[in-house]
């Protein structure tokens, strides 16, 4: 026991090893940013296309946001990676940070299309029905009625959502990549350290303290929109 | 209100897939008329009142305000001269009372904002419900939040108003509270035609009782005719259940 204290103390004084770490968490938190964008915006898009009234401009895309999340969802993440460095980015120079973030990204976008989804067809017909009844064009019943209570429920869903894709990135280091799962295996492999356990404990404090912070940030918006709801009252 | 409100229902058939709900109806309203749409549940009453304004869109037959046929192009321009109060209230969570009866007369650039703000208070003040303005509807009671919908819809000041049971969801102490303002309605020369299950106030309130069976108009006359000299079978056997 105090042989691991006594690492922890080596790795937080050794210049290396905090750059090291920081150097890998800095890529994780690149790659979970622009995928986590990605997925919000692509996902939205997706899940607006899903839900919007029949019509045959919308059968085509329909059809293809179907197919996609289907794929996406139905094939691991891992492969999905894989594929995209092996297969569609297969080539020599292309930014890797890039490929991931794709990967990744579009990956996201699957799951966040189905938050979104769900977020908006849990908001009761009456309310689109009543903005119909008095003559408001659908735009204006999305943007001031649909959306905001459907934000209401999509954002702890999406919140889960984002905690998922921090966490999921580390498998970046199954095709090289440097990020903060990578640097404690790098760290605990070096001659000097020579133990695993210290740098993957202080890898997973990382992981924690974002993920912290981002369920503290979600908790807090969760609360701020819940102002039009009795539950709030209780 | 502008002195000649006609609106004409010409063979309106409603199909939901296989499931025929109106067969061919054929209807007329003259301003100042007063309509009660009786008939027993799944006869096609409230898809008859829905599809007045398109919230269904009618699968055959027309619909004529003031000799305008509702179009794709022109309905929403159109349902800002109908009016509609829903069973369920359907006011809209995510603002207050205040900005329920704001949202379509300002949107809609139909009323400038203070000038709407002003009527919005007359209306509330009127309804006793002034002091509720910035409440959200959550806060409301049912008989609450249905004489905010009447008023809501009575902001874009409609030619004719639909009402689709408007008292079914309430307690029997917020359904007189509702039906006075109805009354109200009624006393000032409004326009409407409604569905209730409400007898008394039926024979009380219409001008015109119109009885649906089977998505058809079985039988129609004043409440004098209609609840005293019915004259078809089915009238008679759906009256002696409800009476």
């Amino acid at each position: 026991m105090s042989e691991f204290f006594s690492k922890i103390g080596e790795l937080f004084s050794t210049p290396e090893y905090i750059d090291s770490l920081l150097h890998g968490f800095w890529l994780t938190i690149q790659i979970s940013y622009f995928a986590i964008l990605i997925g919000v915006v692509l996902g939205t898009i997706i899940a607006l296309i899903d839900t919007a009234k029949p019509s045959k401009w919308l059968i085509v895309p329909k059809f293809i946001c179907r197919i996609y999340t289907t794929v996406i969802r139905g094939t691991p993440m891992a492969l999905q990676l894989f594929i995209m460095f092996f297969v569609i980015f297969a080539i020599k120079g292309f930014p890797s940070i890039i490929t991931a973030i794709l990967a990744f990204g579009l990956n996201s976008a699957a799951y966040t299309a189905e938050v979104v989804r769900g977020g908006i067809l849990s908001v009761d017909k009456g309310q689109t029905e009543a903005g119909l009844a008095l003559g408001l064009s659908r735009m204006t019943i999305f943007m001031r009625i649909v959306a905001p209570q459907a934000i209401k429920n999509i954002i702890p869903a999406l919140g889960n959502e984002i905690i998922t894709v921090i966490k999921e990135t580390a498998i970046v280091s199954m095709v090289g990549m440097y990020d903060l799962n990578m640097a404690a295996k790098d760290i605990g492999s070096g001659q000097n350290m020579a133990s695993y356990i210290v740098p993957m404990f202080v890898a997973a404090l990382f992981y924690l303290a974002i993920i912290y912070v981002i369920t503290f940030i979600v908790k807090q918006i969760e609360k701020s929109l819940r102002k039009s709801d009795l539950r709030a009252e209780k | 209100m502008n002195g000649d409100t006609d609106l004409k229902i010409k063979n309106l058939r409603k199909y939901f897939g296989s499931n025929k709900v109106l067969n061919g109806i054929n209807f007329e309203l003259r301003e100042g008329e007063r309509v009660v749409v009786l008939g027993p549940s799944g006869s096609g009453k409230s898809t008859f009142l829905r599809c007045i304004n398109w919230m269904e869109e009618p699968t055959a037959g027309e619909i004529i305000l003031d000799g305008t046929p509702i179009t794709e192009k022109n309905v929403r321009a159109m349902r800002q001269r109908i009016g509609m109060v829903f069973q369920h209230f359907n006011l809209i969570n995510n603002l207050t009372v205040m900005d329920n009866l704001l949202l379509a007369p300002v949107k809609l650039k139909l009323m400038k904002r203070d000038a709407a703000k002003k009527r919005a208070q007359e209306l509330l003040r009127h309804i006793g419900l002034l002091d509720k303005a910035n409440a959200f509807p959550a806060s409301l009671s049912g008989g609450q939040k249905q004489r905010v919908a009447i008023i809501r819809a009575m902001m874009l000041s409609p030619e004719v108003l639909l009402f689709d049971e408007p008292t079914s969801a309430l307690d029997p102490e917020s359904i007189g509270d509702v039906l006075s303002l109805i009354r109200e309605l009624a006393g000032r020369g409004m326009t409407f035609i409604i569905v209730t299950h409400e007898m008394s106030f039926a024979k009380e309130i219409a001008t015109r009782i119109v009885f649906i069976d089977k998505g058809k108009i079985i039988e129609e006359g004043t409440p004098r005719e209609f609840f005293e000299h019915p004259k078809t079978p089915r009238v008679r056997e759906f009256l002696k259940k409800v009476l």
